[in-house]
């Protein structure tokens, strides 16, 4: 579980003219990861098989009408499959049938489009002249005179008249310009020309055409008579899609599973009379994998021993419900062979991180229905990952919100003694905990809870941070030696515990171990656990942090967490300086400065805390103000105070999926793979083809 | 002057609850200020490719650390004095 699955190096072996039948054997089996070959001295890469290129082109013809129908594999579910040699059959005939079909309904519905297009190219050209009110014969073919049709920014009649007066011109508005028709001796073209080009002239081509009015009509007539037949064939388009999805998408399941075993050759070693494909095989597979391919003789399958260089691919391999985690953990990156798998361990702790922050039954059951609905609708296998995670994580929820005793906010508020008060279920809430005095198993929203939970969930940041360094000394371990790993991360593991225990001896002397409900815990440890003489957790307290020098009596407070935490950080300061002087040289010594990172990140799980209480109040006031709207006197504003609750609490859970959610993932990413998670691995993808559309 | 008003124990009460505001609310502009160009970039990236936006969203929350801290220390703040 926490390790990808062992591979095993292999080469199949056999005479080239059995190449065909080994991409079949070989595409069916669907285990072998084929490794990129190198062309060394006798073997150069194969070349295609004679069908790869026509295979291509139809398959290329295929998709082009698969993707102008809009078909997406991805959310068809076929009614019916069909086997490979139904659809070798029927291939020709089909694909001349849907040529015919689909491809000159395309064709034609293009025509169709440009048809339109030129249609209307016209009617922008004739409305303008319609408007102009002149007939298209007195517009042009004048020997003497010459005639501008066209648009101008401005009206140019007065910068014209300097040059001639001699001249007639018409003028209309039309859509923000001026349209003009200028007629003028053929003398003066030239010079008019220059001139209402300064004034953004662009010219309109008079067609011929005698009744403006007429041919507008005929465009308009012929416009439509286009657009009801593009919508016949859409419809026809649309049958064809209907009836024919499934073939189709089978068809092109089938050409591209032609296509993989034609270029098979390319992926192996070919000498003049032999073939060689090398790749990595599960090793639980090996013998069904072997006796398969070597069924039909004159194919050799032999076990490679595994030289330094090889680089097995990664099949990650967890049980069912830690698999749906492998998208986050992949997310991040795939691990390498010889890595930790670290899903399994996500799996566990984003759920309950999830849980535990926003910690609700209301909000936790809504996520849960939710997901187990949205499931139904996003059928792709990525989503289907990701809404399972959505259901643990409510189901997460629900199970924290009975702890914490919040069903859409808490009912109980210190300072606000009545329940009704403070939650509109309030007295039902508190009648579910009867068992436990009407109180809630832990209750975060009272100042010992969040005291508590505070001190809880940096437990958490250490045991992680610590688990984080130890599963990192195992990865550096495996892969180059233990003196590096004990360098590399045994160095912080040990500086890490000795922060912790720091931590320890600060909270014992806080009296967290010592003192009952309120200061601490109760009594875990006993009260004098002190080093200087005997002293007691009370006086301790004076003094938290004992520094010789900046405290008097720092005696006192040295306590055996103290104790013990000064040998670890020496050790930890001398293997830092034996790891880092060699590399950095003498100011490698300030990079023990990390070491308050590794404290910042302890801190940083304190959004586990932080996170829920800011749901919580926020739940709360939502619940307050509509009570407070919602009861007598004010009772008229009862629809506003369910609106209030409604729109709050959407938008609280909107929050609540997202926030929780991230940080978790965060806490995940930033403060627990850093430690040990490198990646960089290769995804094992087998060479074949899990079959969709097609039957076995 | 502070003396004639209120008692010590009332201002040092006071003092700790502005503290521990200005401890979350400053952190909280920084934590800000941090994100908006981690967002801004990361929204550019999610509109170059859809695929970006789990990374995305995570590297826009990465500075919150910063509000935890001074949630933090509002909260033992809040403990010692409140």
């Amino acid at each position: 579980m926490l390790k990808p699955e062992k591979m095993v190096k292999i080469s199949v072996v056999g005479p080239k003219e059995r190449l065909e039948y080994a991409s079949e054997i070989l595409h069916k089996v669907n285990l072998l990861h084929i490794e990129d070959p190198k062309e060394a001295e006798h073997f150069r890469i194969g070349e295609p098989l004679e069908k790869a290129s026509i295979i291509s082109r139809t398959l290329v013809q295929l998709r082009s009408y698969i993707s102008y129908l809009k078909i997406d594999p991805g959310r068809i579910a076929p009614k019916r499959k069909y086997r490979s040699k139904e659809i070798e059959e029927m291939l020709s005939r089909k694909l001349e049938e849907y040529q015919e079909q689909i491809g000159t309904k395309i064709e034609e519905n293009r025509s169709i489009d440009e048809k339109i297009r030129s249609l209307e190219d016209e009617l922008r050209i004739i409305e303008p002249l319609k408007v102009l009110g002149i007939p298209s014969r007195l517009l042009k073919g004048y020997k003497n005179l010459r005639c501008f049709v066209g648009f101008v920014k401005e009206n140019p009649v007065d910068e014209l008249s300097k040059i001639t007066d001699k001249f007639d011109a018409v003028i209309k508005e039309y859509e923000k310009e001026l349209l003009v028709a200028i007629f003028v001796k053929a003398e003066y073209g030239d010079e008019f020309f220059r001139t209402l080009q300064a004034y953004g002239y662009r010219e309109l081509p008079v067609p011929d055409i005698e009744d403006y009015d007429a041919r507008i009509n005929e465009i308009e007539r012929e416009k439509e008579e286009l657009l009801n037949r593009k919508k016949q064939l859409e419809t026809e388009i649309e049958e064809i899609k209907v009836k024919e999805a499934d073939l189709l998408l089978a068809i092109e399941e089938y050409l591209s599973t032609e296509l993989d075993k034609s270029e098979l050759p390319l992926r192996a070693l070919v000498s003049k009379y032999t073939f060689v494909i090398v790749g990595y095989v599960p090793a639980k597979q090996l013998d069904r994998f072997k006796s398969e391919v070597e069924k039909g003789g004159k194919i050799v399958v032999e076990v490679i021993e595994e030289e330094e260089e090889g680089v097995p691919p990664t099949k990650l391999s967890n049980p069912a419900v830690i698999r749906d985690y492998e998208l986050l953990t992949t997310t991040y990156a795939t691990p390498k062979y010889k890595e930790i798998d670290p899903t399994a361990i996500m799996a566990i702790f984003f759920t309950i991180f999830f849980g535990m922050m926003l910690g609700d039954m209301g909000y936790g059951l809504l996520i849960t229905i939710l997901a187990l609905y949205l499931k139904k609708i996003f059928r792709t296998e990525g989503w289907q990952k990701l809404l399972n995670i959505a259901v643990y994580c409510g189901i997460s929820s629900i199970i924290f919100g009975f702890i914490y005793g919040e069903f859409f906010g808490p009912f109980i508020i210190p300072g606000m003694e009545e329940p009704s008060k403070v939650h509109f279920l309030g007295d039902a809430l508190s009648a579910l905990y009867t068992f436990n005095h009407h109180h809630p198993l832990f209750d975060r929203v009272e100042e010992f809870g969040v005291k508590a939970l505070l001190f809880i969930v940096l437990l958490i940041g250490m045991i992680k941070m610590l688990w984080g360094f130890a599963l990192g000394f195992y990865n550096v371990y495996v892969e180059h030696g233990m003196k590096e790993a004990i360098y590399e991360k045994g160095c912080w593991f040990i500086g890490v515990l000795g922060l912790v225990m720091l931590i320890f001896g600060f909270s014992y002397n806080l009296g967290i171990f010592t003192s009952p409900p309120e200061e601490g815990f109760g009594k875990l440890l006993p009260d004098n656990l002190y080093i200087l003489g005997s002293y007691t957790v009370e006086e301790g307290r004076a003094v938290p942090l004992p520094i010789p020098g900046l405290v008097d009596g720092w005696q006192a407070g040295v306590n055996i967490f103290y104790l013990l935490a000064l040998p670890l950080l020496i050790v930890w300061f001398v293997i830092f300086l034996k790891a880092e002087i060699p590399k950095m040289g003498i100011f490698g010594i300030i990079m023990a400065v990390e070491l308050l990172t590794w404290f910042g990140q302890i801190i940083s799980y304190a959004r586990l805390l932080a996170i829920g209480l800011s749901s919580v109040y926020i739940a709360f006031v939502i619940n307050y103000l509509s009570i407070k709207i919602g009861t007598p006197p004010g009772m008229a504003l009862l629809p506003v105070a369910v609106i209030l609750l409604i729109i709050g609490h959407a938008g609280n859970l909107l929050l609540g999926i997202l926030d929780p959610g991230l940080q978790s993932l965060r806490l995940h990413y930033v403060e627990f793979f850093t430690k040990f998670f490198e990646g960089g691995g290769k995804e094992y993808s087998p060479f074949g083809r899990v079959k969709k559309f097609l039957e076995d | 002057m502070v003396d004639a008003l209120i008692s010590d124990e009332a201002f040092i009460k006071g003092c700790a609850a502005v503290g521990a505001g200005l401890a979350v609310g400053l952190a909280g502009i920084g934590a800000g200020a941090g994100e908006s160009g981690i967002g801004a970039a990361a929204v550019g990236a999610i509109a170059e490719d859809r695929g970006f936006l789990g990374l995305g969203l995570l590297f826009t929350v990465i500075p919150e650390t910063i509000v935890i801290f001074g949630l933090v220390i509002s909260f033992i703040l809040m403990f010692a004095y409140g």
